[in-house]
């Protein structure tokens, strides 16, 4: 049976994807980018629409969720997972209105007055068959794959419009897409960078590295030296775990001080963030295990000692001056507005 | 990976790519082979004792399974369906397991020596593989140490045979536990271990020198380290446990190769990581320390939240100050969970509590105005009101009534019904088993109905409503007990040994060759075989009439037999030691044969004539060995007694020594001969420390299990 063949392929790359995402987690540097983890999940969400057994839009989205459920369990603070589901779940209802012959806009006009008096745009909605829908809405899986791949560079690209030169800009940890971003910028312009170190894992220090590899001019400082430097920077350029469905931030530890000396010495803040990273789900910080810096501290009190080491802070939105996506700039007031393009308000809890 | 790189250099191309093709496997070894969490090991493996709600095998299988390793060999013994029906259901034996699980099972293993020697007979391995113990709870990534010991073995032809990896830690830290502190002595440069050595509480440690003498010039003794039992094997070492019959323990293994070294080229060499957490539950202190580092989320990412072991309804919250709640736990009025507490599902739990440090599993019920610190509850526990409980463990099923308070390190054993208002003393241990059965019939599990007639409950020990039997502590320490194990059945050998050339009338000589083969066979050292040769001569009597001997009766029987067997004796007793050795051990038989004290003039006198005592002994012992009360009143009544005899005797011999003898008698000259502490092994009766001289007295070591 080549079919059950198929399904217990399936079944296996799902396990070790869940595995691999409870295992790698992030924090220490995450094992792989969120860019990495967003693309396989995708790719492995088509893998199901392809191979799983459906017979309607309905089912998929039914079986998609169930998946969906399981993959965000096994890492909750990997808010990527959640988002691609949620996308391709939009993409499903998409492709399957697009099939009825109705415009999917409408669906999309959401308004008090609406909600009171529909009843909603249920399940059984979904129950008709069609011949083309499986096509189409790989192909369009396929066309989130092929957006996913050009964030990072998409992002990059409006980099000379945001740094000019001689400017010094600061920025905290270390972000891939912050590194592109500067690294594009530095083909034609010079500029100063600092980099905060963000103890206890010191990912500022890689960052360091490779922003001087590509010869830009890098500073390393120690997170408490936050304050005192802000007021030489011209600019603020950071990354983010996740963009909360408020325009506030999920991001490493550290982000929060810097937000707020910006906000002191009134110094823009932008964060690069692509738009895969944009979470309708609000969730508190996760705590790695404690560092082994305190392990070498006299060890026999340790037992009366908690060790804590929270690995992201919530950095709220009027703190924020502009979010850099991959479809161009926006303020953080605007957030609302992506996310009701990117997902559907009936998916918001899986 | 970037070993497997280097690895394409030259040579036969196909046999390199088998050899990369080839998984990661792993042996875990799901047995103890000791008794440390007696009596709750009673009812259930220690494997399968939850740690912060998880079966503690499943820890080290997810250790292992992101590591990488692809096929694990789980050897069982004490309770293996146990075990084996927890894997079967487990997520490791599901189809998609990256991580191939096969159930060995065997009750003919007693020791981690056994089990290799059968992964060797089967064949089992045939590549490097890592061994751990099914109770190891870790994170550490071993891929770098897998990759150094690769990369080792390739570059030395395969002399380096095993890599142990420790974790950093200073002294004194709590997750380090007596039993295994150990001492290395390691070139800096090659991380071989030059030197083992556990060093069981010793101030004063001494280093063979030639190991300062050969090789490189950067040496590091180290204190530091923990040892987290996990070791990375070739092949040989299962095959070197096959030829060295006699290796028990890792510890066996780890002191043969080092002192072997130069005659087979065998290296070990260790690995030392400093973040990332790895440690063997080995005792139930043990069990307090990791479950609350599991708690506290050192052993990041096997977390109580993360749910790894994959089971419907174990998942948790996660909230400030490591809080962890399951699905449906209810928190009565004023409760306070403080700090670091996990709470399994459907628990629920009464008001103005007051709960720290714990771990509570499913389906508790806790009563109100109850105060639980470092509390280890599991499953099904029923606590009523105003308790209290500080640093214990209570096992599944066990009710504690009212007004009970539990002090430190106190263990309630499976189903055991505990109150109302008593306060359990420290240490206090209480199983449903009753202390004396533990000989029987192991497979009568469910004999508490028969039991309950021929022993009641005592109710000033557990309370008016209680159900159990207080557990006296244990005086056992791993080692020593298994040392112990091994000495009782060499003890039982030479018995028979003894008995069959009595019977068959053996040649002394042959007995001896006998004798010295099963010394080499159980790895005794000539010390302990002198001293269980004697015990087994002297007990011979009981052995064969029984107890009830009259003192007459036994030496009579005992006297020829001293008379056949003298050659068997000269041949052991030979140096001024091995005297005085010989003479603690007849003095230990008869300070607990009390009833025939009298009969030991006899047999000393009889020693004496035959010459396999020398009278400078026997004084030397008669004037330093008093270490106790009874001791000094066995001398005493055996120097009245002895008095007429000797003088009779002495006017016979004309021998001086003598008179020195029994002019000294019952005035126990105390002299300051040099204090050697010397342990006595007691074949399977307690550890005994004993000391040979004035110096001040050692009480043996008692282990208790610790909360």
């Amino acid at each position: 049976m080549p079919g059950a063949d198929k399904e217990a392929d399936l079944t296996e790359r799902i396990e070790a994807f869940l595995a691999d995402l409870k295992r790698g987690g992030c924090g220490t540097g995450p094992i792989r980018g969120s860019g990495e983890t967003a693309r396989e999940t995708t790719a492995l969400l088509r893998k199901v629409t392809a191979q799983a057994r459906w017979s309607s839009a309905g089912d998929l989205m039914e079986i998609i969720r169930k998946e969906g459920r399981r993959m965000t369990a096994a890492q909750p603070s990997e808010t990527t997972v959640g988002n691609m589901v949620l996308r391709v779940l939009k993409i499903i209802r998409e492709e399957y209105a697009r099939s009825r012959g109705s415009s999917e806009e409408t669906d999309q006009q959401e308004s008090l007055h609406k909600l009171l008096t529909s009843g909603g745009l249920s399940e059984e909605n979904f129950r008709q068959h069609f011949v083309h829908l499986k096509a189409n809405v790989i192909e369009a899986i396929n066309e989130l794959l092929t957006e996913l791949e050009g964030t990072t560079d998409n992002i990059a690209m409006q980099a000379l419009e945001h740094i000019h030169s001689n400017e010094v800009i600061m920025t905290v940890g270390r972000s891939r897409t912050v590194e592109a971003f500067l690294k594009d910028a530095a083909r034609k312009r010079k500029f100063h960078v600092i980099v905060a170190e963000c103890a206890p894992f010191c990912q500022g220090h890689e960052m360091a590295t490779n922003l001087s590899k590509a010869s830009i001019e890098t500073t390393v400082i120690a997170d408490a030296a936050i304050f005192a430097v802000m007021s030489r920077v011209n600019k603020v350029i950071i990354g983010t775990q996740t963009v909360l469905a408020n325009g506030g931030l999920r991001a490493v530890n550290g982000t929060h001080t810097v937000a707020l000396a910006a906000r002191h010495h009134s110094t823009p803040l932008i964060v690069c963030a692509p738009m895969f990273k944009l979470s309708p789900q609000v969730l508190y910080g996760q705590f790695l295990r404690p560092h082994g810096l305190v392990f070498a501290l006299t060890c026999t009190i340790l037992s009366k000692v908690n060790v804590h080491c929270p690995v992201f802070d919530y950095v709220p939105p009027e703190l924020i001056t502009l979010f850099i996506s991959n479809i161009g700039g926006n303020a953080p007031s605007y957030i609302y507005r992506l996310m009701s393009e990117l997902y559907h308000p009936e998916d918001h809890d899986l | 990976m970037s070993s497997r790189g280097g690895k394409q250099k030259k040579g036969n191309v196909t046999s390199e790519q088998e050899e990369e093709e080839q998984p990661l496997q792993a042996v875990l070894v799901a047995d103890s082979f000791n008794r440390r969490f007696f009596p709750i090991s009673k009812d259930q493996p220690r494997a399968l004792l939850p740690l912060g709600n998880v079966a503690m095998i499943d820890y080290t299988l997810e250790f292992l399974t992101s590591t990488g390793v692809q096929e694990t060999f789980v050897f069982c013994c004490w309770m293996s369906n146990k075990i084996k029906d927890h894997l079967l259901k487990s997520k490791w034996c599901r189809p998609t397991s990256p991580n191939v699980v096969h159930i060995i099972t065997s009750d003919l293993y007693r020791s981690l020596g056994d089990v290799l020697r059968d992964v060797d007979a089967k064949n089992l391995v045939r590549n490097d593989f890592i061994l751990v113990y099914g109770d190891v709870v870790s994170n550490i990534d071993v891929s770098q140490a897998l990759q150094e010991h690769r990369h080792r073995r390739k570059v030395d032809k395969n002399i380096s045979v095993m890599t142990m990896v420790f974790k950093e830690s200073s002294p004194g830290h709590k997750t380090r536990c007596e039993e295994d502190d150990v001492i290395v002595a390691m070139d800096s440069k090659s991380k071989r271990v030059l030197h083992y050595q556990k060093t069981q509480g010793l101030k004063k440690l001494q280093f063979p020198m030639n190991i300062f003498q050969h090789g490189s010039d950067e040496f590091e003794i180290r204190h530091d380290l923990l040892d987290c039992h996990i070791s990375i094997c070739s092949p040989q070492v299962a095959e070197l446990f096959t030829d060295n019959f006699d290796y028990q323990t890792r510890n066996d293994f780890v002191r043969g190769i080092l002192v072997n070294e130069e005659i087979l080229g065998n290296q070990i060499h260790l690995y030392v990581t400093q973040d990332g957490y790895g440690a063997r539950v080995s005792n139930l202190q043990m069990y307090d320390s990791v479950s609350l580092d599991m708690v506290r989320r050192w052993v990041y990412p096997l977390t109580p939240e993360a749910n790894f072991t994959d089971q419907q309804g174990q998942g948790c919250t996660h909230s400030r100050h490591n809080v962890y709640r399951g699905a449906e736990v209810s928190l009565g009025h004023g409760s306070q969970m403080e700090e670091n507490v996990l709470i399994g599902r459907d628990t629920s739990i009464g008001a103005n509590c007051h709960i720290s440090n714990s771990v509570i599993g499913n389906n508790c019920t806790i009563g109100d105005n109850v105060v639980l610190d470092r509390a280890h509850m599991w499953n099904n526990v029923h606590v009523s009101s105003n308790v209290e409980i500080h640093q214990s463990v209570v096992c599944d099923g066990a009710v504690v009534k009212e007004a009970v308070r539990l002090n430190k390190q106190c263990v309630l054993a499976y189903n055991v019904v505990i109150g109302p208002n008593l306060s359990l003393p420290e240490g206090t241990v209480v199983s449903m088993h009753h202390p004396e059965e533990e000989e029987e019939d192991d497979d009568d599990e469910f004999l508490s109905d028969d039991q309950e007639v021929g022993h009641t409950f005592n109710p000033a020990e557990v309370g008016p409503e209680g159900k159990g039997y207080i557990w006296k502590a244990s005086m056992n320490d791993t080692e020593d007990e298994e040392l112990a194990q091994c000495l009782w059945a060499f003890q039982l050998e030479v018995l028979g040994t003894l008995q069959r050339g009595l019977e068959e009338n053996i040649v002394c000589d042959n007995l001896v060759l006998e004798i010295n083969s099963l010394k080499y066979a159980y790895n005794i050292t000539l010390k302990e075989v002198m001293q269980i040769l004697t015990r087994v001569v002297l007990e011979y009597p009981f052995q064969q009439q029984g107890t009830q001997l009259t003192t007459l009766q036994y030496t009579g029987s005992l006297l020829p037999l001293l008379k056949t067997w003298s050659p068997v004796f000269k041949n052991y007793i030979k140096r001024a030691q091995d005297h005085l050795d010989c003479l603690s051990a007849v003095e230990e038989l008869f300070l607990e044969q009390d009833t025939h004290q009298t009969a030991m003039v006899k047999v000393l006198m009889k020693m004496y004539q035959l010459e396999i005592l020398e009278e400078e002994a026997i004084l030397k012992w008669f004037s330093t060995g008093a270490t106790n009360d009874k001791s000094r009143q066995l001398r005493k009544n055996q120097g009245v007694s002895t008095t007429y005899r000797a003088y009779t005797e002495q006017q016979e011999r004309h021998c001086v020594g003598k008179g020195i003898f029994f002019s000294m008698e019952g005035a126990v000259r105390r002299t300051s001969v040099c204090g050697t502490v010397r342990p006595v092994q007691t074949p399977g009766l307690n550890t005994e420390v004993f000391l040979s001289s004035s110096a001040p007295e050692v009480y043996p070591v008692v282990e208790r299990s610790r909360g």
